[in-house]
């Protein structure tokens, strides 16, 4: 296995290096330390498995990603503290990890990277990476992670969320279903900002596919769907269909 | 013996003289418009009495009357009223209809102050009218107050009174009137009315019982009546007269005056004075002992009274029928009045109402306004006690972080770098939540829980053997579904790791603990350790995280909703002190 680990800060790569001591013998691992080193490296070493800084010197990690012709591996960002970065992984469902890096999160991470299903459609997933980096107003892509592979839809595509214990169904506007093994909560965070609204404690749906709200505590959906609003949510519910609808 | 004369109404009609109509005109509206009704007017007041019967005065008289109305000429209004009132009191015999007319002009001579002096002759054909309806009260009434205040109708006025206290048989006040109507300026000018009011006043004395004044009054009549011919008083004249002479017993003089007074009664077909004449030469003929004669004239009497009383009744049934028509517009009137009165009650209540509905609109008004006066002070309030607590909570990191700083410094004094590693990721980690949650008001237990654990787990591996802990969350609690300021619990956990387990030496245990009690959430820490009582005295003072979170729920307290509170409790029985934080029970859905 080949192991490439892409950080400008040294402390940072032996870190890694530390944490995969164990590996070390049945693996080739290579380090780089600036984007055009490392897109070189890429073609080069063919990796499997990249750990990639998003910040490196006052370039990106996505530059890289970009500019890599090769991208037939398993991707893990090391990131600090950039919050938008961060949300950008959840909606392509590209892993990361915080620095510092704690142990057992590596474990976890490394663990999952030598699954072979988390290699798949890695071309797909960085583009809806790059869809939520660019900060374009175009329409933005969520990747569901299913049993099979990923799904990729668009944001405003999807009609709700239902929350199945630790699972979600995400449903799209043209009837699907995905079930993800992601909490309700989880979307919610991710969605808020576009147009969600948390209904109930196993709805969140999208407040652009209402078609009816009536004040006894119901939204009626586009497809005819009713769903009880709770109590204790109809306030700011209210609230938040009066600010969607003004911007 | 009777006395078969009646008083004679002293007809002066009281016409209303106006001198100075040009004058006047100069100033009014149109002069030509306002001359031609004065003129109208006029000729009104010239024909009335002399062409009795003429039905086409009435048509001028109201045309003139809208004329005036329409021109807003109110002089031309009130002679035209005052003018239909005399053609309907004497050409049509409607008294209802001319005493009609006869208030709107008053009204009208009562309204203007220019119009005023008119006021008086209206009145005074007013009072004829009562009189005639036999109203003597209301006549005598308005013919004093004519009397008082118009020298131009005073004269007509006592004489009318006089004629009054005759018909009520008040003989000193009838004389008393008469008197002083012989002694005003104007009798002399009126022969006419002076022969009719020596031939009244005599037949008042004859009433009265004094036959010298009457002869020496009916004489004074006679005189008048013959040496200027006053031929419409002789009748009257001469039969009072003959009545005077009989009370003397002068039986052949008033035997014949008596005759004359019927010669001139039958040329001008006086049937009334015809009967009085009757009456008297039977009287007289009785009181001669001529009984045959006396017989035949009781006989033209009694004939002549039939035919009278016959013409009377049909005055009565005409008076009462009068009386009824009164009456009748009396109750209209008061119909109406009745009717204005409620209109006006209505209006009055539809007033109070609309006043009501405008006051309880503003009542409304005004509290939905103070309603949304006090929801910006509280928004306002709100925010304040909001930025408050992210003061408080942000105030815990760095107060949080020296503690770990100083934790790391520790792993680094041992030379264990791994450690050192491990637990400066986890510390990473820890601030990240620290970060996260302060921004928050309210955050998941089960987050909140998660953050403790985290901390426990650095603090433990920091002090590796000194303390174990357990977290509890009884079953009907669904973490996930309950809100909570974030990290209220920590600066009390914080406490005991650092203070409670301080020179013990078997292992610390912290217990925390989640309950709920009916719509409360009980948090409780509870440690094992030395109790406060046992604490050195340098570590008495409060640490800085409870006083922040005294605070917080303080300000929490304050703001609506929230029934927070702290409770520290020293264990008595054991020891250790257990801390109990009681807060709202808060589900997000």
């Amino acid at each position: 296995m080949t192991i490439a680990i892409i950080d400008d800060e040294q402390h940072c790569t032996d870190r890694i290096l530390a944490f995969l001591k164990p590996y070390q013998k049945s693996s080739v691992i290579v380090c780089f330390d600036s984007v055009d080193s490392a897109i070189e490296g890429l073609e080069i070493h063919r990796p499997d498995l990249v750990f990639l800084d998003v910040m490196l010197g006052n370039r990106t990690g996505f530059e890289v990603l970009s500019g890599s012709e090769y991208v037939d591996f398993c991707l893990v960002f090391t990131t600090s503290y950039e919050q938008y970065a961060l949300d950008a992984f959840r909606f392509s469902a590209i892993d990361y990890l915080l620095k510092p890096i704690d142990r057992e999160d590596f474990l976890v991470a490394f663990q999952k990277a030598t699954d072979k299903m988390h290699q798949k459609q890695l071309k797909e997933r960085v583009d809806v990476l790059m869809g939520h980096i660019s900060q374009l107003p175009n329409s933005k892509k969520i990747s569901l992670p299913t049993k099979d592979g990923f799904e990729f839809l668009s944001i405003q595509d999807i009609l709700r969320c239902e929350a199945a214990i630790n699972y979600t169904h995400v449903f799209s506007k043209d009837g699907k279903k995905y079930t993800v093994s992601k909490t309700l909560k989880y979307f919610e965070g991710l969605l808020l900002d576009f147009g969600f609204f948390r209904i109930h404690n196993s709805h969140l749906i999208n407040l652009n596919f209402i078609k009816v709200y009536s004040k006894s505590g119901y939204v009626t959906l586009s497809n005819g769907l009713k769903l009880e609003i709770s109590v204790r949510r109809k306030d700011a519910f209210v609230k938040a269909c009066e600010s969607f609808l003004k911007s | 013996m009777g006395f078969y004369l009646v008083l004679v109404f002293f007809l002066d009609f009281f016409l209303l003289v106006d001198q100075d109509t040009l004058a006047l005109d100069i100033h009014q509206l149109s002069q030509k418009d306002s001359i031609l009704i004065d003129q109208r007017n006029d000729y009104l007041k010239k024909n009335l009495f002399s062409i009795t019967a003429d039905s086409s005065l009435l048509d001028m008289a109201l045309q003139t009357l809208s004329a005036a109305e329409i021109l807003g000429y109110q002089k031309g209004v009130l002679m035209a009223d005052e003018r239909l009132g005399l053609i309907y009191q004497y050409t049509f015999s409607n008294p209802f209809k001319a005493l009609d007319y006869y208030l709107q002009a008053l009204n009208l001579a009562e309204s203007h102050a220019h119009l005023n002096e008119y006021q008086w002759g209206i009145k005074g054909n007013i009072a004829t009218i009562y009189y005639e309806q036999e109203e003597f009260k209301k006549a005598l009434d308005f013919f004093r107050e004519v009397s008082d205040n118009s020298a131009a109708a005073e004269l007509t006025a006592i004489l009318n009174i006089g004629n009054i206290y005759g018909s009520l048989e008040i003989y000193d006040s009838a004389i008393f009137y008469f008197s002083k109507g012989l002694e005003h300026a104007q009798i002399n000018t009126n022969p006419t009315q002076q022969a009719n009011l020596y031939s009244n006043l005599s037949l008042i004395y004859s009433q009265a019982g004094q036959p010298e004044q009457a002869i020496t009054t009916a004489e004074k009549s006679l005189k008048l009546v013959d040496s200027l011919e006053i031929d419409f008083v002789k009748p009257t004249a001469y039969a009072n007269a003959a009545m005077a002479y009989l009370g003397t017993g002068d039986l052949e003089k008033a035997a014949a005056l008596a005759q004359e007074s019927l010669e001139y009664s039958l040329i001008q077909g006086n049937l009334f004075i015809q009967k009085s004449a009757w009456g008297t030469l039977s009287d007289i003929y009785a009181a001669e002992g001529n009984f045959k004669e006396a017989l035949d004239a009781y006989r033209s009497f009694s004939t002549l009274k039939d035919s009278l009383n016959n013409q009377n009744r049909r005055v009565e049934i005409n008076r009462k029928q009068m009386a009824f028509d009164f009456e009748k517009e009396r109750t209209q009137a008061a119909a109406e009045i009745e009717k204005q009165k409620l209109v006006r009650k209505y209006t009055l209540w539809t007033g109070i109402l609309i006043l009501t509905g405008l006051l309880i609109a503003s009542y409304f008004y005004m509290r939905r306004r103070d309603a949304l006066t006090a929801k910006k002070e509280a928004d306002f309030k709100a925010l304040v006690s909001e930025t408050e607590l992210k003061a408080l909570r942000s105030q815990m990191n760095p107060h949080f972080i020296f503690n770990s700083l100083n934790s790391i410094g520790d792993y680094i004094l041992k030379n264990d770098a791994d450690a050192a590693q491990d637990y400066l990721s986890k510390f990473g980690k820890l601030m990240r939540m620290v970060l996260e949650n302060s921004a928050l008001n309210e955050i998941q237990l089960s987050d909140d829980i998660r953050f403790l654990e985290l901390y426990l787990q650095v603090e433990s591996k920091r002090q590796a053997g000194k303390f174990t802990y357990q977290i509890n969350i009884s079953e009907d609690l669904e973490p996930g579904n309950i809100l909570v300021p974030p990290m209220i619990l920590q600066p009390f956990i914080e406490n005991c790791i650092w203070h409670a387990f301080l020179g013990m030496q078997e292992k610390g245990l912290i217990e925390i603990n989640f309950k709920k009690e009916k719509d409360k959430l009980l948090c409780s820490v509870q440690d094992n350790g030395v109790g406060r009582n046992n604490k050195n005295s340098d570590t008495e003072k409060k640490s800085m995280g409870v006083s922040i979170t005294e605070s917080r729920i303080k300000i929490l307290r304050e703001q609506s909703g929230f029934q927070g509170e702290l409770r520290i409790i020293d264990n008595t029985s054991a020891s250790g002190t257990r801390v109990e934080i009681i807060l709202p029970l808060h589900l997000a859905f």
